[in-house]
């Protein structure tokens, strides 16, 4: 797949689809750094001058109670909040070196580049070849659509439990499959990063230790940026913990072994161990 | 505060751990007691009641691994289950050694006089009852005193083992002396003598590892309290 981020990709609606997409390099770069992001919801402040840059290749949580601005914080990162019209962000998101909140900067090409999966599993009502093929056609991909939907399809463990049933709707799969289909839907346009919305919060334990699973080895290829409410899921799947509390502070950023073993912030060690929130 | 009863079931942990060291210190001061003055009905009480600290030991251990598997503790409430997971070990451990100096008293009163038990053992029941105290107040200061003081411990335990030794020689000069008169006296002599230096090494050992079982106790503690394992090795 290809994976050259450039300030053109983000502004050009055309696909990467160079191989050489230096994917095999070690993670050592950032991947998506927020300096001095505000947000509001008209006179209301979600985030608070959030600076934070999160490493490329990694697993990184967003983790706070209800209302913190994580969610915010997340969809912001590939202007999903522009959809929101009393949204305004201020300060900068920078992916590829590039502001994503800049004028020339188109959201569909954005999001591409940066791909989501929801809390709740959203197949469209199509086949499962056209449900991952689907971001594929409207970007007129030129290259060899099977090909991809496969290769997307075991990118998201999913290929050996629908590959003689492509044909069939995608809303006939369990809850566990549907979301799987909907990470081999995000992961087929190539994208650098992935945004997760608490992605397993509607599944049963076994379906969402497969998306933990799962998560740990898009990892290999991708950045993943995952908000959840499951604080043990956090500790499990995450490289990096970010701690958002109420009025979109963030509070407290570091390894997640720090985080969870000995947090610099009193407020972080209250908040993991359940003394609020 | 949410998660009140998870709440409350650390604080019974912690305080069931602080009253298991006070037991087993306890359990310590009889224990030298009974080889000081050799009361064989104290020396067998150490013994016959250590299965109430074996229980308490298992009962914490199960609270500790059900905290682990159903509450998930994090940070500070991780390192106080897992610190005192291992603390209880060492108190279970001490209660262990208890039995053995009430059993060096034996029925011929206390063991031999060239070690001073009592000042030995109170000074290892001291670093125990303060690394307890230690660990009920969170006190980092307090830990590093004791493990500081453990080599200090060691020295007198050393000291005290070379004077068993001496008594040994003198022992066997006495032997060579006994060789003058009827042979049983200065064998039966010998084999009293052997036996009574022999039960005081182990007692000095055993109370040099009480000591050490309590900067075990300290080292945990300070982990619990600062996630700093300066004191682990």
């Amino acid at each position: 797949m290809s994976n050259s981020t450039t300030d053109d990709s983000l502004i050009t609606t055309e696909v990467q689809t160079d191989s050489n997409d230096g994917r095999a390099a070690p993670a050592a770069g950032t991947a998506v750094a927020a300096r001095d992001l505000d947000v509001f919801y008209g006179d209301e402040q979600a985030i608070d001058d959030v600076t934070m840059e999160i490493p490329e290749k990694r697993v990184t949580a967003l983790i706070g109670p209800s209302g913190c601005g994580k969610s915010t914080f997340l969809r912001c990162i590939n202007r999903m909040n522009d959809m929101i019209e009393i949204c305004r962000v201020e300060g900068d998101v920078e992916f590829g070196g590039k502001n994503v909140y800049d004028d020339d900067v188109d959201p569909v090409a954005l999001r591409r580049k940066i791909g989501m999966v929801f809390q709740k599993p959203n197949p469209f009502p199509k086949s499962i070849r056209d449900n991952v093929a689907y971001g594929l056609k409207i970007q007129d991909f030129d290259g060899d659509v099977d090909a991809r939907v496969e290769e997307s399809l075991k990118g998201a463990a999913l290929w050996d439990e629908v590959k003689d049933q492509l044909d069939s709707s995608g809303l006939e799969l369990s809850g566990g499959q549907q979301q799987r289909l909907c990470i081999a839907r995000a992961i087929a346009p190539d994208p650098e990063v992935i945004l997760m919305d608490e992605p397993t919060s509607a599944l049963d334990p076994v379906a969402a230790s497969k998306i933990e699973d799962l998560i740990d080895d898009l990892a290999e290829e991708y950045t993943v940026i995952i908000v959840t409410h499951n604080m043990q899921q956090a500790a499990r799947i995450s490289d990096r913990t970010a701690v958002f509390l109420t009025g979109g502070e963030l509070v407290e950023y570091d390894d997640t072994a720090k985080i969870f073993e000995d947090p610099e912030e009193q407020r972080v060690e209250d908040y993991i161990t359940g003394k609020f929130g | 505060m949410p998660r009140e009863n998870y709440r409350v079931r650390l604080d019974e942990l912690r305080e069931g751990v602080v009253a298991m060291g006070e037991t087993v210190c306890a359990r310590l001061d009889d224990a030298i007691e009974a080889a000081v003055t050799g009361d064989d009905e104290l020396a067998q009480s150490v013994i016959e009641t250590d299965h109430e600290v074996n229980e308490t030991y298992l009962a914490l251990e199960d609270e500790c691994t059900e905290l682990l598997a159903l509450q998930q503790p994090v940070a500070g409430d991780l390192r106080l289950v897992t610190a005192s997971f291992k603390i209880i070990t060492d108190l279970e451990r001490v209660a262990d050694l208890a039995t053995n100096v009430a059993a060096y008293g034996g029925p011929e009163g206390g063991v031999h006089d060239a070690v001073d038990v009592r000042d030995l053992g109170d000074g290892a029941r001291e670093m125990v009852a303060d690394a307890v105290a230690a660990y009920a107040a969170r006190d980092p200061d307090a830990c590093r005193e004791i493990a500081a003081s453990d080599d200090a411990f060691d020295e007198r335990c050393r000291e005290a083992s070379e004077a068993v030794v001496r008594e040994l020689l003198e022992a066997d000069r006495a032997r060579d002396a006994a060789r003058d008169g009827p042979a049983t006296t200065g064998g039966e002599a010998l084999e009293a003598s052997l036996d009574e230096v022999s039960q005081a090494l182990l007692a000095v050992r055993d109370l040099e590892r009480v000591a050490d079982h309590a900067v075990n106790v300290a080292a945990r503690t300070l982990y619990m309290i600062e996630n700093d394992d300066e004191l682990i090795y």
